[in-house]
């Protein structure tokens, strides 16, 4: 039977400290842990507003293209933008998230048409999206800070608190690439140093506000305010389905063995499916006006 | 060395030249010329980010007898929120489609209706409640 033995060799347990150490600067320090919820922390959470359930998004009330709530670009990223656009009404769209990269901050919250489910648990608020494909955000409540240096990612590192029926978020850490959207044809990546704020407010009993402020000092010439309102969804309708973004780029078939198998569907540039024989290279371009 | 193995694998296997599709815009389709068809389902792809219905059809207009690629303009999510389900049509269903057709006349295009000729029941994108349609 095999059982745990301690490192008894007084060489050995110093070769194992000198692996590590070099890895922490500050080795003396106890690893930090979540706790384990108690009664009394399940309990608090009923006093909390109640953002539990299936969200769905309201319309996309962020802004009038060209009024005074868009974007304000630097100059240099105006012109670039301005560019985008006129591709974009070419019908030639940069496509922000056609590689099936989480969408981060703030498009999880500007650009979504599917519903999101908040799960409220002891230190963390959890959002949860089916948007392109499952997302998972993690809100910490528990009093922590941000990191000094947070590993960068999509969503980034979000610590909140309450304030009444507000839950007040604040968010860093973000990859540079990740976009500030105008719609999903054009968007402009960050490009670094994005600090995002928000209230999620309850409104009412079904009705929720998020407001959120982007700050992106190397391409907004402003930070950027936008909001949106949700509608909370108790039928089972709505409760969040599995989403995969790339399964969309499968067909379910038979292989020769007469296996299951997924095989891939043919796109154009664009991310459109296409008919498997017209697969390879566009037919010659039907002359305008003959279609039926 | 059994991961990479396997990325290289998949890569090789991989159409180079296909972009993953996930969320895109359908500026490839064209609005302004409408189409409408009748056609036999062969499949309706209920995948995220958006549901595909294949079709066959005979020649259309100018275009030659195929299989036509229509997508939906959202998932499964939100299409079961709208009243569809993965059983709304099944293979050999006659249908008549009202589509956007891609830009490059290729047969592809962005689904609009579909109206089941044994039955007249017609299968639509609405807008689910309290969220803007879809683009």
């Amino acid at each position: 039977m095999h059982t745990y033995e301690p490192v008894r060799s007084r060489r050995l347990w110093l070769l194992a400290l000198g692996c590590i150490a070099p890895l922490s600067a500050h080795a003396t320090d106890a690893p930090q842990r979540n706790p384990a919820p108690t009664r009394a922390n399940w309990a608090a959470i009923a006093d909390l507003p109640d953002l539990s359930g299936v969200w769905a998004p309201g319309p996309l009330d962020k802004y009038v293209p060209g009024g005074p709530e868009a974007p304000q670009w630097l100059p240099a990223v105006a012109r670039q933008v301005d560019h985008l656009k006129q591709l974009d009404a070419e019908g030639r769209p940069q496509n922000i998230y056609i590689n099936c990269l989480p969408e981060g901050l703030p498009s999880s919250v500007t650009q979504n048409l599917n519903s999101v489910e908040f799960l409220v648990t002891p230190g963390r608020v959890t959002v949860l999206s089916e948007l392109d494909g499952n997302r998972l955000r993690r809100i910490w409540t528990d009093g922590r800070p941000h990191p000094a240096d947070p590993d960068p990612t999509f969503s980034g590192h979000s610590i909140g608190h309450w304030e009444g029926n507000t839950l007040i978020v604040d968010t860093i850490g973000f990859l540079p690439e990740v976009f500030i959207p105008l719609s999903q044809g054009v968007g402009f990546p960050n490009n670094g140093d994005m600090h995002v704020e928000e209230r999620i407010t309850l409104t009412g009993p079904d009705t929720m506000r998020q407001d959120i402020v982007v700050h992106a000092p190397k391409v907004l010439a402003a930070p950027w305010h936008a909001s949106r309102s949700y509608t909370r969804h108790r039928e089972r309708s709505y409760d969040l389905a599995e989403s995969s973004c790339r399964q969309g780029d499968f067909l379910e078939a038979t292989d020769a063995q007469g296996n299951a198998a997924f095989v891939p569907v043919p796109k154009d540039a664009g991310g459109a499916t296409l008919p498997p024989d017209q697969a390879t290279a566009p037919a010659i371009p039907t002359p305008s006006g003959t279609h039926p | 060395m059994k991961p990479l193995i396997c990325v290289l694998a998949a890569l090789a296997m991989a159409p180079l030249a296909a972009p993953a599709s996930a969320h895109h815009s359908f500026a490839m389709f064209d609005p302004s010329k409408p189409m409408k068809f009748e056609a036999i389902v062969q499949n309706l792809q209920w995948t995220a980010p958006h549901a595909v219905l294949w079709v066959e059809a005979g020649k259309v207009g100018t275009y030659e007898a195929g299989v036509w690629s229509l997508e939906l303009p959202t998932s499964p999510a939100n299409l079961a929120k709208m009243g569809w389900s993965r059983m709304s049509v099944k293979a050999g269903d006659k249908v008549v489609v009202e589509i956007n057709p891609m830009r490059d006349g290729r047969r592809a295009g962005q689904f609009k209706r579909a109206t089941l000729t044994a039955t007249g029941q017609v299968l639509s994108i609405g807008a689910i409640p309290g969220v803007q349609p879809p683009k």
